[in-house]
């Protein structure tokens, strides 16, 4: 790890945040530009929201009320695995269940707007359907969805940015950004283990991809918060039954739940849409600003496992045998909108406050393609003031 | 302290409750917490039209483990609750109304339930300031209900009980849009215990129902859980017919034998009317039953669910800035440190 008077004066891009945002643009930018710096506060590469969600690569599926956001996830859905091939994990077969009561979209909806976007849609067989509880559940369906191992991919983009020579900075935090005369940016940074360790840096550009903390460098730098929604959230890490080991399922659309396999640590995830979410807070322009990830150090959270397996063995009896070992514990941080439409916009605010300041926040991992796309779209355009 | 380590349900219809309802979640959640490890409070909105759902969800923001499920209009109570079983995760399920249904002895139902008996069911101690009409009413109800149906309704039963997780499946699998509670949880079968308790009022007015809905609700409770009534008018309409037979024997013997046969007006009109009595009792008891089949052979959902929200408690103001003081928003608050 390089130390902070190692790094230059000058850059022609700096990226805060190395998650998998964050260091995928850093390649993506060095396609145009010499200098590309990511920096990141921990010690290493995709270590929060990269690495603590479920690990699904889209396919439309989860969508089933948004039009656009399931196409979009079928369209990204083969670019992803076609350029992370080896952290694919597909080894597992994924079904698709639509509840009776309570339930947003019927069996038949479900099916209709699967097959309008094209996505692959069958049903399930009869061994696959005794699991479920009739009485709760009113048809079930295989779909085509995978997994990513995370920990895979932090070790190929780590390659990648050797690679494409993108600096990379770590146990860094950046202060804050101001506007030089000449029109380049100011950064402003300093040691995550030592705050008093400062460094100044130049960027013509600067990139916001800290997802949780969007905000934090916002205001810090003085410039108005972004209207978010932060929700602590919970998924439980369990060891499932041999009859579920090798299933992925997801029960839509209202407070249902969803299980896959978490590659990583060879359990599976189980979220709940009932329980996961354990509180939220809105960053709103105007309000102190909190810090999501020390807030969620500084809380005791109780677990709502108990809650999650309770009512998931109502649907699916033969997870009363599952084996709980632990909980991830993260921040989600979303649109405020996206609540109403169950959509997955991705963020993107270019010349936020400050020219050449863009923030990007996406709500999934394959959500990147579209990143870009915006940001080709936004460069094509003459520069505002 | 805590003292079982089950997970409690408890289920509450509101409708147009706005004035106790934050009273009642205060006495349930600190009945809840202090006595259950695990609970949940789910209170389901019957389409009210006060501000009810604003004042729930305020104490969403306050009180844990709590969930409020808003019904897209009035269904009825029996609704309510059914949409309350149909997502209570627990061991344990209390049903109870807000408005007369003391919270403090819920933990005692629980633990009577939990040691062995099964359902437990709430037992309002006298019917004292309920008119005559309505206890006889009662009286006779709960005795047909006995003796002929063979269901041991305890009588003067409330809503308020304790059902099991077999109890709450078996229930949630009957979907008839007459779900009346009271009944069903005695049908499922399992064993049934009372509990005698004293009724409050928490809003000081009393919510009676009216004799005609009194009732209606008595007709829908024997029509839809039994074929009683059709067999009796079967057997009264096989007697009406056998009386005819009879009379018809009685006219052509007369006839025979008599040689002058005039004046029958008496015996005529008297047939007549016996027989036109037993005609429309049949007919009224067959098209209650006509009647059920046509709402049942819908099979609509029992209720439509609008909206669901859940408890999301935020520290308090004084743990939070612990969490907001961050040295490095301190430095460009006060550049001069």
């Amino acid at each position: 790890m390089s130390s902070l008077s190692e790094l230059k004066d000058s850059y022609d891009a700096v990226i805060i945040g190395g998650g998998f945002f964050g260091c995928r643009l850093g390649i993506y930018l060095r396609q145009t530009l010499k200098d590309v710096l990511v920096i990141e506060m921990d010690n290493d590469l995709l270590q929060r929201a990269s690495y603590a969600n479920q690990a699904r690569v889209h396919n439309g599926y989860h969508y089933p009320r948004s039009f656009l956001t399931a196409l979009r996830c079928r369209a990204n859905f083969p670019r992803f695995i076609a350029e992370y091939p080896e952290c694919i994990v597909d080894d597992f077969e994924k079904y698709y269940a639509v509840g009776k009561i309570f339930s947003k979209v019927s069996a038949a909806q479900f099916r209709l707007f699967m097959e309008r976007i094209g996505a692959e849609i069958g049903p399930a067989p009869a061994h696959i359907r005794k699991l479920f509880n009739p009485l709760l559940i009113e048809e079930v369906f295989k779909v085509r969805e995978f997994a990513f191992d995370a920990v895979i991919l932090k070790d190929r983009i780590r390659r990648d940015l050797l690679e494409h020579k993108v600096c990379l900075q770590l146990g860094t935090q950046v202060e804050k950004i101001a506007p030089n005369p000449d029109g380049s940016i100011q950064v402003t940074c300093s040691s995550t283990q030592d705050p008093a360790l400062k460094r100044q840096l130049r960027a013509a550009k600067v990139y916001n991809c800290t997802y949780s903390h969007i905000n934090q460098i916002i205001s810090r730098s003085g410039l108005p918060m972004i209207p978010l929604k932060h929700e602590v959230t919970e998924m439980a890490l369990i060891s499932m039954p041999d009859e579920l080991r090798h299933l992925g399922i997801t029960v839509m659309c209202g407070p249902y739940f969803s299980f896959m396999p978490f590659p990583p640590e060879d359990l599976h995830t189980l979220s709940h849409v009932r329980y996961t979410p354990h509180h939220y807070w809105l960053d709103e322009p105007g309000k102190p600003y909190l810090d999501a990830y020390k807030h969620l150090a500084a809380i005791q959270q109780r677990s709502s496992y108990l809650n999650m397996i309770k009512d998931v063995q109502r649907y699916i009896p033969a997870i009363s045998q599952a084996r709980y070992v632990d909980s991830i514990w993260e921040v989600k941080t979303v649109l405020p909108r996206s609540e109403l439409d169950d959509s997955r916009p991705i963020l993107l605010k270019k010349d936020y406050g400050i020219a050449n300041f863009t923030c990007i926040m996406g709500g999934k991992i394959d959500n990147i393609y579209d990143a870009f796309a915006e940001l080709e779209y936004l460069e094509s355009e003459p520069i505002r003031n | 302290m805590i003292s079982s380590d089950c997970f409690v349900s408890v289920i509450a219809p509101l409708d147009n409750d706005a004035d106790i309802v934050l009273d009642f979640i205060q006495e349930v959640t600190q009945v809840l917490k202090n006595q259950f490890a695990n609970y949940e409070l789910i209170l389901v909105d019957d389409g009210s039209r006060d501000d009810t759902i604003e004042k729930v969800s305020l104490a969403l923001k306050k009180y844990e483990c709590m969930r409020l499920i808003c019904l897209s209009r009035h269904f009825g109570i029996e609704a309510a609750i059914s949409a309350g079983l149909d997502s209570a995760i627990g061991d344990y399920v209390v049903v109870m109304q807000p408005d007369s249904d003391p919270p403090g002895i819920i933990p005692e139902m629980v633990q009577l339930s939990r040691t062995g008996t099964g359902v437990v069911i709430g037992v309002r101690k006298g019917r004292g300031k309920e008119p005559f009409w309505a206890k006889l009413g009662a009286k006779l109800f709960y005795w047909y209900i006995r003796k002929v149906l063979h269901l041991n309704i305890p009588a003067n039963s409330a809503l308020m009980r304790v059902l099991t997780r077999e109890a709450v499946n078996a229930i949630t699998q009957v979907r008839d849009r007459y779900h009346y509670i009271r009944m069903i949880s005695v049908f499922v079968g399992y064993s049934t215990q009372e509990y005698l308790y004293e009724p409050i009022s928490r809003s000081g007015k009393h919510k009676a129902r009216s004799l005609g809905e009194s009732i209606n609700q008595a007709i829908d409770m024997v029509v839809i859980n039994s074929t009683h009534p059709l067999r009796t008018v079967s057997v009264l309409g096989l007697l009406a017919s056998l009386f005819n037979l009879l009379y018809m024997l009685y006219v052509i013997i007369i006839n025979l034998v008599k040689d002058r046969v005039a004046e029958g007006w008496t015996t005529t009109s008297l047939q007549n009317a016996g027989i036109y009595f037993f005609i429309l009792l049949i007919l009224t008891v067959l098209s209650e039953y006509v009647g059920r089949i046509l709402n049942e052979a819908k099979s609509r959902p029992i209720y439509y669910v609008l909206d669901e929200k859940n408890s999301s408690v935020m520290l308090s103001d004084s743990d939070r800035r612990n969490v907001v003081d961050d040295p490095l928003d301190s430095q460009i608050k006060n550049p001069d440190l």
